[in-house]
């Protein structure tokens, strides 16, 4: 193997990441969560009250959809 | 009527032209660098918090793209979905590129891995768009 395809596979090996649907959701809602909640809010004390009522309301509603799919998944 | 206004707080002589269209030009400025490189345009505003905030989440989210092997659209898309989707790709600014560089092996959305990271690095790119869009507005001093 010549060294850019080595250094290509190598990036690629490096950056690869694997997530379960749940994880995905969790890492999604949580980095979202942070963000909006520094945008949104310049206390302290506010911030991490919306952080969590966001994250609890993307869990909810995410882990909501996904049962309601449930009955057309076959 | 004219006495109830002596009362009040002194109000804020409004802005003259010239100091305004500065003030105005200084937040394009703002918020076109906060599109080009995430968090840069609060940095310039000295909002520290919300750069370094801005910088992880567009930097993680489209990491987590790329790592997906999600769809990085590009200009020439068949519909348009998919050049809503290169909108969305592109408001990563910078990190568009860096991206692009990233996926090495190419998308692959036959999983949902894929498809997940195709909406990580559309999500990156709307929310710097927001960010820049918020930095923007502070600048010209409507937002704090």
């Amino acid at each position: 193997m010549t060294s850019p395809k080595l250094a290509v596979s190598a990036l690629a090996a490096l950056i690869a990441v694997k997530l379960t649907h749940l994880q995905a959701l969790v890492l999604f809602a949580l980095v979202i969560s942070v963000a909006f909640g520094f945008l949104g809010r310049r206390q302290p004390k506010e911030r991490i009250k919306y952080i969590l009522w966001t994250l609890l309301l993307f869990l909810l509603v995410g882990v909501g959809i996904g049962w309601a799919m449930y009955p057309f998944s076959r | 009527m004219a006495e109830e206004s002596t009362i009040h707080e002194p109000v804020q002589e409004p802005l003259s032209p010239p100091h305004n269209s500065r003030r105005e030009t200084l937040a394009l400025v703002v918020g076109v660098a906060g599109w080009l490189v995430p968090g840069l345009g609060h940095a310039l505003m000295k909002m520290w918090g919300r750069a370094v905030i801005c910088f992880l989440t567009v930097g993680v989210l489209v990491w987590v793209g790329a790592g997906m092997r999600g769809n990085l659209f590009t200009s020439r898309g068949n519909d348009a979905f998919d050049s809503l989707g290169y909108i969305a790709d592109l408001g990563t600014g910078g990190f568009y590129w860096v991206a692009r560089s990233l996926e090495t092996n190419g998308p692959d959305v036959s999983h949902a891995d894929g498809d997940y990271g195709t909406r990580f690095l559309a999500t990156a790119g709307v929310f710097n768009l927001l960010a820049a869009l918020h930095a923007y507005e502070a600048a010209r001093g409507r937002k704090t």
